[in-house]
């Protein structure tokens, strides 16, 4: 997809023929617009109109409109994807961005001020003045107990959240635990539930109180959300059931992390725990 | 029966004394657009011959006291079932005015309407289906109605919809399972364990054991009497078969074709029936 894109931009010499993010300015204002409503409202889903764009939708088409829609020459971007920022996902989309808003990126989370993800929140601590931004593939949490937009829209304006309670009970009753393995949803500003993007339960926490902007976008769904900065974020759990983060036997098998969020990759003979922020880890071992 | 206790962390609303619990007055409820000919009260036809409206109940009024029950019988599509739906605020009727333990609710909409849902009413429907979750469990549906009054301790939600799950005489080893795996019969108890999670002051029963077999059947009966006695609930209870009306109902109304043809002591009504059509009732079920 982008590979092709890149070939365009060559064959007509750098960006010409192309506005500067790629997208039109006018394009660029809606989703603008949709993100200021979005932040004056945290957690709340704004639609707007979402573009078609070079790649495809459900492989990062929202993030990258929001990215592409506040994005300027002095940011510095990175984009990783499940930790990684070497998988396919994110070297074709942080290519694009490089190209397209000429701009310089970095794998550093410190040193970004943009950081597209998808699937993880960086495990250094971020600052003020930074902006996540999050691929969403579906952004309402009351999916599963509402699948149809009309109620679940009526069950998010009247915070009529019994049903995805009950999903919680009936997990608490079969399983002893919430079912969640990802996108745990959340409670924003004592008001709406949303849902932080499929994040483990380890980084769902970070979002609390947070000094950074953290902004949601489901390219297909035509939905943008937002979290402003020192917001309160609270998993969705029983008083006495609380939120609980993944725990692991061992640390990373690489960098000896125990306070990472780890995933399981075939070794040659028998799997290992590593992190799963992979510039992370690779810095504590040069260290 | 053992006590249940209830559920401290949901406000339980309170029953003003000297008032009904449930009072409707002059409520119409129309489907369809209405025109000058039927709009205008001397059509009295179900179905307006000029326009095609229908009209599902036409100015009704009832009113119901704390431990009090008030039957509500009549023929299939008399218009017992839209009564109950504007009682329980399911429908806003077309005109005339509903009070909720002595306030006006005929406009309570989105989160009032919701609250007083939770708080003030329970209803038991004729088709489990309309009411319970059939792949969740029959704890899960019971504690549905406290999460969405606000309850937020897993533990205390759990043991009292156990509680209430044991007291309907429901199996314990039933629990945690899915009620789409319940007979008819225990629907109705699954029903009736949810209907009072919250407590609340008024219980609505929509032919609650029409369906089921005649043992059951008895069976489910002596449960709701013997909530009645227990709960001192005012209950509305709508059923076609005078049986049911007869064995629960301290006072009776008869519909016919949206309208209120007679009303009155349950045994005086069914001694001495003056309406032609009541009489037709009596005399068809003895
Ligand atoms: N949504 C609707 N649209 C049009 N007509 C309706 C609607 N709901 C009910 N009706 C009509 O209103 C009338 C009263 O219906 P209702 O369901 O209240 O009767 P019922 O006494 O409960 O009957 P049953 O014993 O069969 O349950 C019927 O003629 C019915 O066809
Ligand atoms: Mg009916």
């Amino acid at each position: 997809m982008s590979a092709r894109l890149g070939e365009l931009v060559h064959r007509n010499g750098g960006l010409a023929g192309y506005n500067y993010a790629y997208m039109d300015e006018s394009a660029k204002r809606e989703v603008r617009r949709g993100l200021l409503k979005a932040i004056s409202l945290p957690g709340h889903q704004v639609p707007f109109a979402s573009r078609e764009m070079p790649v495809a939708r459900g492989w990062g088409s929202g993030g990258l409109q929001i990215t592409l829609s506040v994005i300027e020459p002095s940011d510095t971007v990175k984009v990783f994807d499940q930790g990684s920022d070497a998988s396919m996902n994110a070297i074709a989309l942080r290519d694009l961005i490089s190209r397209t808003c000429e701009v310089p990126t970095t794998t550093d989370p410190r040193e970004a001020t943009l950081i597209q993800t998808r699937h993880r929140i960086p495990e250094d601590p971020l600052v003020e003045g930074q902006v996540m931004v999050f691929q969403v593939p579906i952004a309402d949490p009351l999916r599963r107990v509402a699948p149809r937009m009309t109620v679940s829209r009526r069950l998010h304006a009247e915070r009529d959240y019994s049903a995805i309670w009950l999903y919680l009970y009936e997990d608490h009753a079969r399983l002893g635990r919430s079912s969640f393995a990802s996108a745990h949803p959340v409670e924003v500003e004592d008001r709406y539930i949303m849902t932080p993007s499929p994040i483990p339960r380890h980084d769902c926490p970070r979002l609390n109180d947070a000094p950074f902007i953290s902004l949601f976008g489901a390219g297909r769904e035509a939905i943008v959300y937002a979290v402003p900065p020192y917001t309160k974020v609270r998993p969705l759990s029983f008083e006495d059931r609380p939120f609980e983060i993944e725990r692991f036997a061992t640390g990373c098998a690489l960098c000896g992390a125990t306070d990472t969020y780890l995933t399981e990759v075939d070794g040659d003979a028998n799997a290992q725990l590593v992190c799963s922020d992979t510039d992370r880890c690779a810095r504590r071992r040069t260290r | 029966m053992k006590t249940i206790p209830a559920p401290a962390a949901i406000e339980p609303i309170s029953v003003p004394s000297g008032t009904p619990c449930l009072e409707l007055r002059d409520i119409t409820v129309r489907y369809g657009r209405g025109c000058d000919h039927c709009r205008s009260g001397e059509m009295r036809a179900q179905r307006c011959t000029h326009c095609g409206s229908v009209y599902g109940c036409r100015d009704v009024s009832l009113d119901v006291w704390p431990g009090e029950v008030l039957g509500i019988v009549g023929e299939s599509g008399s218009g017992k079932s839209t009564v109950l739906a504007v009682s329980n605020l399911d429908i806003q009727p077309t005109s005339g005015s509903v009070k909720l333990l002595g306030d006006d609710v005929s406009s309570a909409e989105g989160k009032q309407r919701r609250r007083l849902r939770a708080l003030a009413l329970g209803i038991v429907y004729q088709s489990a289906q309309a009411n319970l979750l059939m792949d969740v469990t029959a704890g899960g549906n019971v504690a549905e109605r406290m999460l969405g009054a606000g309850w937020r301790r897993y533990d205390a939600v759990r043991s009292r919809a156990l509680a209430l799950h044991t007291d309907m005489e429901l199996p314990e080893d039933r629990f945690d399972v899915p009620v789409g795996m319940f007979s008819g019969g225990m629907r109705q108890r699954v029903q009736l364990a949810k209907a009072l999670a919250t407590s609340p002051p008024v219980l609505l029963l929509d032919e609650p054991t029409s369906g089921l077999d005649v043992s059951v059947q008895a069976r489910i009966l002596d449960l709701i009497r013997r909530i009645h006695a227990e709960f001192q609930l005012a209950i509305v209870v709508v059923s076609h078969d005078l049986a049911v009306i007869r064995m629960l109902a301290d006072r009776l109304l008869v519909m016919r074709r949206g309208l209120v043809v007679e009303h009155g002591l349950t045994d005086q009504v069914l001694e001495d029936p003056q309406h032609p059509y009541t009489q037709l009732l009596v005399s068809a079920q003895l």
